[in-house]
């Protein structure tokens, strides 16, 4: 691990932007994340993070702006990426090659590898290293890579959706090398679109939309973004659930039929519940919003 | 499911098609306005030779304007149809099942079989269109139809052959890259197996089984036979119902032939960036150095043959240095001549080797080296050195082989001549290494067709020029007008030094847009 002063951001972008064509996936991003942090970065599908995450690694140029990695500029790759372990959203292996020896490679080439830990992580997630890569699933190309990159123990860690492939298992072992890593003081910058696994292992989040980053965010504040969606089935019709209404953090009271109401809730569902104890309910289904939904709901539909 | 295919495959028929309608037009039309001035006399000397028979087969009806266009011609275009079919083939159905296309595809109602049956129907007629406009361009040009249809007929059937071969491989592999090999070495045996047909009379029948030997068997503006090509096609069937058949009862993204899943002994070669680039550059380079190394062992072998023909033909020493081909009248001259074409071949081979480059990159398998701390143009530089390093390998193999055939029938050729001769092409080899680099930094999509073009682009405008007496400026933009006869003349050191320079001109800038530019996938 390199000695990196604590003051310097691990990454840091400036005036970042990116254009295909008439596309402009990314704009005007700037961002910096102190050492030691576990970074979320969320997004709707084509947000521009995978973009973001290639232009910081130097495999796209930027059209405008700079990025470092502790204080690096992203594109001297050679001194840059010492610092960095990197798992893509979408991992090819060359397909003769075993896993082991794709593990071989990215160790020989990089900054260093533990080896003790990698082994343990081969345990871990459960990989069979001698198996050759055309043999491996979408899932398994992603363990190789995700051992490879905990492997190094790197003081950033980058990850596009690394959990894409990963069964709900694996996605434990997953936040469990996260939290391990953060226990470490690596910094974790790491592209989701799964709030929940964000909210496990993230201290910090950005959210990017149409190329913009238009939130950075605590963990506290995304709570306040995360509301559920309540639907009640009742037994028989009840009149006393109108001051559901009333209660805090329920908004959007909606009675579909006598006997079925939906509501959105935000924050803890103690009041809630106990309003509903009192009532005959046939079912109770709770219903986390997904990602676009929040997005909808907080941005609106109009281009960022 | 069909149109995606299509889509595929369009461009490089239309491509391929307009190349064969282009060369046969234009060697035919070029010869009528010769009107003569060849020489009857220089011609047939030129054709009896038996090193110009093993190249370009009998030569049957010279004197008119399609005979000719297809001796010529015929062969160069047949193997350049028959690899490019067999090439899409195994891109469209293997090389589509690898990047996990087929899954989609199959989700629904289609089964693997037929999905495999629809992509050889398209490749198979994408060759039909190839023949249709190679007969098409010596119909423009004035010559017979008959003798047109059939050469158009031969032509589409080697390349049915390609097609049906690709997608046969593609069924036994599981990976593109060793279907391609596989499909394209038996279609390389079969001109190998043509030019034995045609250098050793008692294993003439072997003509009746390879295309080239058919299409040459099937005479087009001769005899116009319709046997050869009824073989031919009796022979295209075959292949195709084996390759369908061979689809049937096999899962989707493996092969036939089961390749080992498990290695328990990593390779110690991968643990670092040169290792990578020899691990990669090992087997193509054995598969192409043993294809080189059977076509020149058979040249070596045929060497001795051609000696008798000039103790039995005092007179035709003469006629060829009349008629500028003095260098054909020894042994020397004669793998000179050959060599010619091994240049060829090192261009393809270096032009190939960093087209791969190219695809990982498509791929995304250069991802996760290009986040390690690799710079883009040290990957360059090491995987160039590698490939430089192999195509000489492949020369030397080529050399050594030709001298071993020539030393087994006493041809008098030594082996440090037959090194020199080979060896000499390198330059078009490298030529075409920096034309490949070039394109891998400013045009990634063609590394391929920017490789090869110094050598197969040179080689044909020399063709061409010398055949037409084109101006000499013309002649001075190929590769092959500053390379020397070797062994016959001495080395061309001072064409030789040009040749590397443009190659490290071009490769280096390659190199700088690479590092420049965004990475594709
Ligand atoms: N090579 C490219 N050429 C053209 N357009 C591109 C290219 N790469 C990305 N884009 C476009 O840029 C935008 C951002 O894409 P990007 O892959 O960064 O999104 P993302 O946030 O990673 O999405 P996802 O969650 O689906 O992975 C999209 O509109 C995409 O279509
Ligand atoms: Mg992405």
């Amino acid at each position: 691990m390199s000695a990196t002063s604590p003051s310097v951001p691990a990454l840091r972008m400036e005036g970042l932007s990116k254009r295909f064509g008439t596309t402009e996936a990314v704009a005007d991003l700037s961002l910096a994340v102190p050492p030691g942090e576990v970074f979320g970065f969320l997004g709707p599908n084509g947000a521009g993070k995978s973009t973001t995450i290639r232009m910081l690694l130097g495999l796209l140029r930027p059209n405008t702006g700079t990025a470092w990695i502790f204080d690096v500029p992203a594109s001297d790759v050679q001194r840059a990426h010492r610092h960095l372990a990197y798992v893509p959203a979408d991992v090819a292996l060359w397909p003769s090659l075993t896993g082991r020896e794709c593990l071989d490679l990215l160790a020989g080439v990089g900054p260093g590898t533990d080896p003790a830990y990698r082994d343990e992580l081969l345990e871990r997630f459960a990989l069979d290293p001698d198996r050759r890569a055309r043999t491996y699933s979408t899932g398994n190309r992603q363990k190789v890579a995700l051992v490879a990159a905990f492997a190094t123990r790197a003081p950033l860690l980058v990850l596009d959706e690394p959990t894409s492939g990963l069964d709900p298992l694996m996605e434990r072992e997953f936040r469990a090398c996260i939290a391990e890593a953060a226990r470490r003081g690596q910094t974790v910058f790491l592209s989701s679109h799964q709030l929940a696994e964000v909210e496990a292992t993230c201290s910090r989040v950005g959210i990017l939309r149409s190329g913009r980053l238009v939130e950075v965010a605590g963990l506290a504040d995304l709570r306040r973004l995360h509301r559920a969606e309540v639907v009640v089935d009742l037994a028989a019709p009840a009149t006393g659930l109108q001051r559901l209404a009333d209660l805090p953090g329920v908004a959007d009271l909606r009675w579909s039929s006598p006997v079925r109401l939906e509501l959105s809730l935000t924050g803890p569902p103690g009041p809630v519940l106990r309003a509903l104890g009192d009532a005959d309910v046939a079912r109770l289904e709770v219903r986390e919003p997904s990602l676009e939904e929040i997005f909808l709901d907080y941005y609106g539909q109009a281009p960022a | 499911m069909t149109a995606a295919a299509i889509r595929q495959a369009r461009r490089g028929t239309a491509i391929v098609a307009v190349l064969c309608a282009g060369m046969t037009a234009l060697v035919a039309v070029q010869y009528r306005g010769l009107d003569g001035a060849l020489g009857a006399e220089s011609l047939t000397a030129l054709a009896e030779n038996p090193a110009i028979r093993t190249l370009f087969g009998p030569p049957v009806g010279l004197d008119t304007a399609g005979g000719f266009t297809v001796w010529r011609t015929g062969t160069v275009l047949a193997v350049l149809v028959g690899i490019w079919a067999a090439l899409t083939a195994t891109r469209l159905t293997r090389g589509e099942e690898e990047a996990g296309r087929f899954d989609l595809l199959l989700a629904g109602r289609l089964r693997l079989q037929a999905l495999v049956a629809r992509v050889l129907v398209v490749v198979l007629v994408a060759a039909a269109v190839i023949g249709v406009a190679g007969a098409l361009g010596l119909v423009l040009a004035g010559t017979p139809v008959a003798g047109a249809a059939v050469f158009g007929a031969g032509l589409a059937g080697t390349g049915m052959i390609g097609a049906a071969l690709g997608v046969l491989a593609g069924q036994l592999f599981p990976e593109r890259r060793s279907a391609s090999g596989l499909a394209v070495a038996v279609l390389l045996a079969g001109l190998l197996a043509r030019m034995v047909s045609d250098g050793v009379p008692a294993l003439e029948w072997l003509a009746w089984g390879t295309p080239f030997g058919l299409l040459g068997r099937s005479a087009p503006f001769a005899a116009d036979r319709a046997l050869p090509l009824l073989v031919l096609g009796v022979l295209v069937t075959a292949v195709a119902v084996l390759a369908v058949a061979s689809a049937a009862g096999r899962d989707v993204g493996r092969g036939r032939v089961a390749g080992r899943d498990r290695r328990a002994r990593p390779s110690r070669l991968l643990t670092g960036l040169s290792g990578l680039a020899v691990h990669r550059t090992r087997r193509p380079l054995a598969g192409w150095a043993a294809g080189a190394a059977a076509y020149f062992l058979l040249i070596g072998l045929l060497a001795t043959s051609m000696t008798e023909f000039l103790r039995d033909n005092p007179a035709f020493a003469d006629l060829a240095a009349q008629a500028g081909f003095a260098q054909l009248g020894s042994v020397q001259g004669y793998v000179a001549a050959l060599f010619t074409l091994l240049a060829v071949v090192l261009g393809a081979f270096a032009a190939a080797r960093v087209a791969a480059t190219a695809g990982d990159e498509m791929a995304g398998r250069l991802t996760l080296l290009f986040a390690l701390p690799v710079h883009r143009a040290r990957w360059a530089v090491t995987e160039a050195t590698v490939v430089g390093a192999a195509t000489v390998v492949l020369a030397a193999a080529a050399g050594a082989a030709a001298w071993a055939g020539a030393a087994w029938v006493g041809a008098g050729l030594g082996l440090g001549q037959a090194l020199a001769g080979a060896l000499a092409g390198l330059p078009v080899g490298l030529l075409c290494l920096g034309a490949a680099l070039a394109a891998l930094g400013c045009a990634p999509s063609a590394v391929l067709a920017v490789g090869v073009t110094p050598a197969v682009g040179g080689y044909l405008l020399l063709v061409l020029t010398d055949t037409f007496g084109w101006p000499g400026v013309v002649r001075w933009f190929s590769p092959f007008a500053h390379l020397a006869d070797v062994p016959a003349e001495p080395w061309n050191a001072a064409g030789a030094a040009g040749m590397v320079a443009v190659a490290v001109l071009l490769a280096a800038a390659g190199c700088l847009r690479y590092v420049r530019r965004d990475l594709r996938n």
